[in-house]
């Protein structure tokens, strides 16, 4: 926003507020699964690193027994302590995993705004997101982060291993070896997974260090008589507010004796005599995600035809990358995530949210 | 204004007006002399007479007149001279890493005789100032950090250093130019390492030997 100054001798210039609130995007979709060209299995292909789905089922009390065979064979993930970063370029583990696309990794408890962050995507993109200093000691080419590029704090290196240049024993592989074995040694703890069968492929790079494999959490809530707006007629941003009160299990009543929260369910309302609420958390994969949407759906087709599901998927706020490999930074908050509200009758909204240092979503 | 009317005599009318007569011309002259004579001082430089009497005038036996050599300083040649004569080039034939280690064994006793005997007990902060007004002519070189990634990482002998930039000498027998702005530098003596923020060393080598380095600014690239 600009503002007239009057500056000295009657000179008047522009000057920017630099006070405005962080913007925030919302990509709002509408469609059937039934049309050919719907974009949900594309969509949820992109977004590769994901922390958290949660579940909210209308009209049932406990989970239906598929659903939950389906929510305990989740892929399993690995936590490595203090792996040094050049192991990811070690030659074997290069060939038997990173280049039949299989792995997936992240680095834990980094923050992104603060210290160093790297992803390796299944495409065979190693993404590194580095602070100023550590950028100008580690000497490989990178680019300055999309998001604040006046100051220039943060430095983004992209570097696909599948490349031909990329190759061991090539220039550019034997500069970045160096580079991040002796000018920057960066060690930090990785969480890792796999496509299913492709397990045997990490077992060389775990076994020489201290790892532990873990599954992801599942949690399941039943509620009763839970307000909840006209799904077809409510606005976006007010819908998005209700569910995540619901799932962070927040009131909705504003009573007068509660200072903590004053929201409320968006009139017009119903009430949903029993509702069930599920968790997961951990190293979620795409492929995961499509087969609990597949599974959803089955199960709707079974149930009453005023009941829906919603289905939000949370993308790792401190990762380097959101939808696509697009570069993804954290202002204040750092959300990506989509919710997918499915129908009987096989229509779904789709609700793709991104924050302050996020492009638009795809 | 007319002299004959300042010396004419003062009509016989006005004499007993003015109260002064006119006296007859002898009279008036001598009274005239007197009463300069009196009055104006006389300076001893107007004395010519006795400026010229009792002087001896020399004619023979003069000195003989030293002719001034026109000495000419050599003025030098200008840079556009300098460049043509092409004096600071390396020829190809001679650029090869292991012509030049001699020179780096040279600049390796020098630096340790220039900080009295490099011990490990030596304090860092002498050395550190001896460093700062020692040519690097013949040191290893290695670029520690810069802005730009590609120049982090090159190591060689340093066989020329300009205002402006580094000229080194790499193992592969490569003339590297670095340029020393927004980069930093190692150099290694006897287990010192010294760094050298290359934004702050933008001097000439024998203009930096008198060169007082004030703390100002950051060390920020």
């Amino acid at each position: 926003m600009k503002v007239w100054t009057g500056g000295k001798q009657g000179k008047q210039r522009w000057r920017r507020r630099s006070n405005t609130t962080p913007r925030s995007l919302l990509v709002c979709e509408r469609s059937s699964f039934c049309d050919e060209n719907n974009r949900v299995s594309s969509q949820v292909e992109q977004l590769h690193f994901n922390y958290k789905v949660s579940v909210l089922l209308s009209d049932c009390s406990s989970a239906p027994s598929h659903l939950e065979s389906l929510l305990t064979s989740f892929s399993h993930f690995y936590l490595v302590r203090n792996l040094p970063l050049h192991e990811l370029l070690d030659k074997q583990f290069l060939e038997t995993a990173v280049y039949q696309g299989n792995v997936y990794g992240l680095s834990y408890r980094t923050r992104l705004d603060e210290d160093n962050c790297v992803a390796l995507m299944p495409n065979g993109h190693l993404v590194l997101s580095l602070d100023k200093d550590s950028f100008q000691v580690l000497g490989f080419e990178g680019k300055t982060s999309t998001f604040n590029y006046k100051t220039k704090n943060r430095y983004v290196v992209t570097v696909d291993l599948t490349d031909g240049s990329m190759a061991p024993g090539r220039q550019a592989y034997l500069r970045l070896l160096t580079g991040l074995t002796s000018r920057l040694p960066l060690q930090m703890d990785f969480l890792l997974s796999h496509h299913p069968g492709g397990g045997a492929s990490l077992q060389a790079l775990l076994s020489r260090y201290i790892w532990s494999e873990h599954k992801p959490e599942v949690g399941t809530c039943s509620l009763t008589h839970l307000p909840c707006p006209d799904l077809q007629s409510c606005d976006p941003h007010g819908l998005l507010e209700w569910l995540g009160a619901v799932d962070a299990n927040i009131s909705r009543d504003n009573s007068s004796s509660s200072f903590l929260s004053s929201l409320v369910c968006p009139e017009p309302k119903r009430t949903v005599s029993r509702a069930l609420r599920i968790s997961i958390c951990g190293l979620l994969l795409p492929h995961d995600v499509q087969r609990l949407i597949q599974e959803l759906r089955c199960y709707l087709g079974q149930c009453q035809p005023e009941s829906w599901v919603s289905l939000t998927v949370h993308g790792f706020v401190d990762s380097p990358v959101s939808w696509g490999g697009k570069e993804h930074g954290v202002l204040r908050g750092g959300e990506n995530f989509y919710t997918l509200f499915i129908f009987h009758d096989h229509t779904y909204h789709l609700h793709l949210a991104a924050g302050a240092q996020d492009t638009c979503p795809p | 204004m007319d002299e004959s009317v300042v010396q004419a005599r003062i009509p016989q009318a006005l004499v007993s007006v003015l109260g002064v007569e006119s006296k007859p011309t002898l009279k008036a002259e001598a009274f005239t002399e007197a009463f300069l004579k009196n009055g104006l001082q006389r300076t001893p430089k107007c004395d010519l007479k006795s400026m010229l009497s009792h002087k001896a005038v020399v004619l023979d036996f003069t000195r003989p007149k030293k002719e001034k050599k026109n000495c000419k300083k050599a003025k030098g040649l200008n840079a556009h001279q300098k460049r043509a004569m092409k004096v600071f080039e390396i020829k190809p034939e001679h650029q090869r890493y292991e012509l030049f280690l001699p020179l780096h064994q040279l600049w390796r006793q020098y630096i340790v005789d220039l900080c009295g005997g490099l011990k490990p007990t030596s304090n860092p902060n002498v050395v550190q100032q001896k460093l700062l007004k020692a040519d690097f002519h013949g040191a290893v070189i290695t670029v520690v950090r810069s802005k730009c990634p590609s120049y982090v990482g090159t190591t060689g002998i340093l066989v020329q250093e300009f205002k402006h930039v580094f000229k080194i000498i790499t193992k592969q027998d490569k003339i590297k130019v670095i340029p020393k702005r927004n980069s930093v530098f190692a150099i290694e003596i006897n287990g010192f390492i010294s760094h050298i923020y290359g934004n702050k060393f933008e001097h000439r080598a024998s203009e930096r030997s008198a060169k007082k380095f004030k703390v100002r600014g950051t060390i920020d690239l």
